[in-house]
């Protein structure tokens, strides 16, 4: 245990002509091999697995690598990228994915939870139910929601064959104006439940005595909603939101699955392209897909800077 | 235990240890794990292999063909490939690249066909062993064609009228034309335009399309391009051809619901002549093979696509070579060929003797051998030639969007020039 000295005790400590403990002659700070046994692990499992690479690939980015040849091009593979289609629309797919999806995803744990608040009937087993999907993999959800989409048999277009809705039948992943939305859907299903647990965990965490003074003052359902319950859980809803964004920016696994990027690039997302670009492109060139990797990450710090910014509160943002 | 025991013991360890020294171990991935009478003949042949060569054991791992890809790509360069790995001649990024080892002083080339090796000849040298080729050809149901009301003819090639009459006569019976799904393959969605283009076009012609020379914007191209179109729009493909999958294809056409036809290389025998339990053609399937049709002014009839596909290519770095060289060089014979042909009912780079070949399928190779005779080939599929950005919106546009009626033909012309043409 380390005793810490409280903002007030310090300038006394400094009026009485204390020495200013600083550095390692600190007598309350272990010595530095300890130090170094504790922090030595972490930081070149760091250095080895996160920063080596992430370096490694700006570095890259700087190069055609052909074979076991490197050859410097300067600022050449971002001025490509410029002039990519094939960049800008996944750039403005991945946009969408990271803005709209949030907002489905936050909005749906949010209802779920308050559904459980509110006291559903089998409260306990719809919450494991709707928490199932976050324990599943990827690609068994992607399996899962591709039969659900399926033409002739999925579960989708049968439902709307038996209630007449044969002309709203339609290849949901085949199609373009659909691909997204369809995949968007489908990540939402999956994160729900994890969304849900964060916002019953905070419902719970909520003050009662201001729920409570709401209900004397003959507060509505509707009305502690509005005016008590989200406001008091919006900090709770924007880390929500910043943290499925930052999982968007960077989506793969899901499209990969389910669409590969098409159909006419429909799906394609950054990720998705720089997979394409490194290992599907009949070249062994990782200078380019470097480049993409580079600019996106500097896009997704600079996005998230920015969303921190805009959501600015008092209760600081945690992910 | 006692001292003399143990010391036994000891010398008897270090004993097999000198033995095992003595003995190479090479490591050798190969495509095809899902499919079994490939797979049982590569295993056949690394058996074999071990049992004459006594001083080189194989480690075998069959792996999905997209799994080796994206492994091999790392691996190369890491000095960490396998000796021997499964590789197709549409990923030459691997032969550029220097990864590849020619194979001229390891195998006895006569045992490969002349027209297989230019697949793997590069500055003079082959570098791959062509085990598995085929030709892209057009099965079909002949109950269900006649049931619908065409007689295919005696030459087994409809004309382009005929052809799109036959599309007519099944959507109207209900029967899906055309099984065809590119769920999870970049190239199916293709096959009938492109083979469609060969015959409109000739050899010559479609050489210059694949070698992005001719704009998709000519005449004949989108003549041809305009009838697929409307096949298309007549409703030629299933409604989930977006996503089917080249399993369920297959399923689709010779189980449940059922197509007319079904355009596919000649490797549709690795899953239709699996046990019908698993998945296979039922045995009294009334399996058909025409060509594919005669396009009106067409330049080549008889023209037809030939490819070679899975080979195995020797890594530069391995450090087995002798051994590598040695296994490649035992698979590259005209015994092995012909039990290729035997046991997988496929075509194959390597040479066979056809009077040897005694198989079950010998109805099915006698109409193959029909529909191959007096052809014309060209080689390499449009993903053999196409490269990078194009081969991407091959697979965006031609294989998916236009097959899918997604995309008008103009867009779909004006999408792959500007992707593959030369300027």
């Amino acid at each position: 245990m380390t005793v810490q000295m409280t903002s007030a005790e310090a300038p006394a400590a400094r009026a009485s002509g204390a020495p200013l403990a600083s550095g390692f002659s600190d007598p309350r700070r272990t010595s530095v091999p300890v130090l170094l046994v504790f922090l030595l692990p972490a930081l070149l499992v760091y250095a080895g697995l996160t920063a080596y690479p992430a370096f490694r690939t700006i570095y890259d980015s700087f190069f055609t690598i052909e074979g076991l040849e490197r050859i410097p091009v300067g600022l050449s593979n971002y001025a490509a990228l410029l002039q990519d289609e094939t960049f800008w629309v996944a750039v403005r797919n991945t946009f969408i994915w990271s803005f709209v999806a949030p907002c489905l995803d936050v909005a749906t744990g949010l209802l779920l939870a308050l559904a459980l608040y509110a006291g559903v009937p089998f409260a306990r087993f719809l919450r494991i139910a709707w928490f199932t999907p976050v324990l599943l993999s990827y690609v068994v959800v992607a399996i899962l929601w591709m039969w659900i989409y399926n033409y002739d048999w999925g579960v989708v277009n049968v439902a709307l064959r038996a209630v007449g809705l044969d002309g709203w039948t339609r290849s949901w992943l085949g199609d373009p104006n659909f691909a997204l939305a369809s995949v968007i859907v489908t990540h939402a299903w999956k994160w729900a439940g994890f969304n849900m647990v964060v916002c019953l965990a905070a419902i719970h965490s909520l003050p009662s005595e201001v729920l409570e003074a709401a209900e004397l003052d003959n507060c509505g359902w509707g009305a502690k909603l509005r005016h008590i319950i989200v406001p008091m859980l919006k900090p709770t809803l924007l880390n929500l939101y910043v943290l499925a964004f930052i999982g968007k920016m960077k989506v793969f696994d899901l499209v990969w699955i389910m669409t590969g990027g098409g159909p006419l690039w429909a799906t394609e997302t950054v990720s998705t392209y720089v997979y394409k670009r490194a290992f599907n492109w009949n070249t062994f060139d990782l200078g380019y897909p470097s480049a993409i990797a580079t600019v996106w990450f500097g896009v997704v710090c600079a996005a998230v800077i920015l969303l921190n910014k805009a959501f600015k509160s008092k209760d600081r943002l945690e992910y | 235990m006692t001292v003399r025991a143990s010391l036994n013991a000891a010398l008897f360890v270090v004993a097999m240890g000198g033995t095992a020294q003595a003995q190479s171990q090479i490591t050798m991935w190969s495509n095809w794990p899902d499919e079994p009478a490939k797979k049982d003949w590569v295993s056949a042949r690394v058996k074999e292999f071990e049992e004459v060569n006594k001083q080189c054991s194989v480690k075998l791992s069959f792996i999905p063909k997209a799994d080796i890809y994206t492994q091999a790509k790392s691996a190369v360069r890491t000095g960490q490939a396998p000796d021997i790995f499964y590789m197709e001649p549409d990923q030459p990024e691997f032969l550029a690249g220097g990864f590849l080892e020619p194979l001229d002083g390891y195998i006895d080339l006569k045992g490969l066909e002349d027209w297989a090796k230019p697949a793997w000849t590069s500055k003079g040298k082959v570098y791959g062993v062509p085990v598995e080729a085929y030709t892209v050809e057009l099965y079909y149901n002949k109950e269900l064609v006649k049931k619908v009301g065409v007689e295919v003819p005696a030459s087994a090639q409809l004309t382009q009228a005929q052809f799109a009459d036959l599309v007519k006569k099944g959507v109207a019976a209900g029967i899906t034309p055309v099984s065809q799904g590119v769920g999870d393959r970049p190239f199916p969605g293709g096959f009938l335009l492109y083979e469609s283009l060969l015959r409109r076009l000739g050899a010559e012609d479609y050489g210059k399309l694949m070698a992005g020379e001719l704009s998709y914007k000519d005449p004949r191209i989108v003549e041809v391009m305009s009838w697929v179109k409307e096949l298309v729009d007549a409703g030629a493909y299933p409604k989930s051809f977006a996503t089917l999958k080249l399993g369920e294809s297959h399923y689709y056409f010779y189980q449940k619901p059922g197509a007319l036809t079904f355009p596919d290389p000649s490797w549709f025998t690795g899953r239709a002549f699996a046990p019908p339990e698993s998945g296979g053609m039922p045995t009294d399937f009334p399996l058909g093979i025409m060509q594919f049709p005669a396009m009106d002014k067409g330049t080549c009839p008889s023209c037809k696509t030939l490819a070679v596909a899975g080979s195995y290519v020797l890594y530069s770095r391995s450090k087995n070579k002798d051994c590598a060289g040695a296994l490649l060089k035992s698979m590259a014979t005209v015994e092995n060929g012909t039990k290729w042909m035997e046991q997988v009912s496929l075509q194959t780079g390597l040479k066979s003797d056809p009077n040897k070949i005694n198989s079950p399928r010998e109805a099915y190779f006698k109409e193959l051998n029909a529909r191959n005779t007096g052809v014309k080939y060209f080689f390499g599929t449009p993903l053999f030639h196409y490269r990078a950005k194009c081969a991407e919106t091959y697979t965006q546009v031609m294989n998916n969007a236009f097959p899918a009626g997604l995309i008008s033909v103009s867009d779909a012309a004006e999408k792959m020039d500007a992707a593959c043409l030369k300027k």
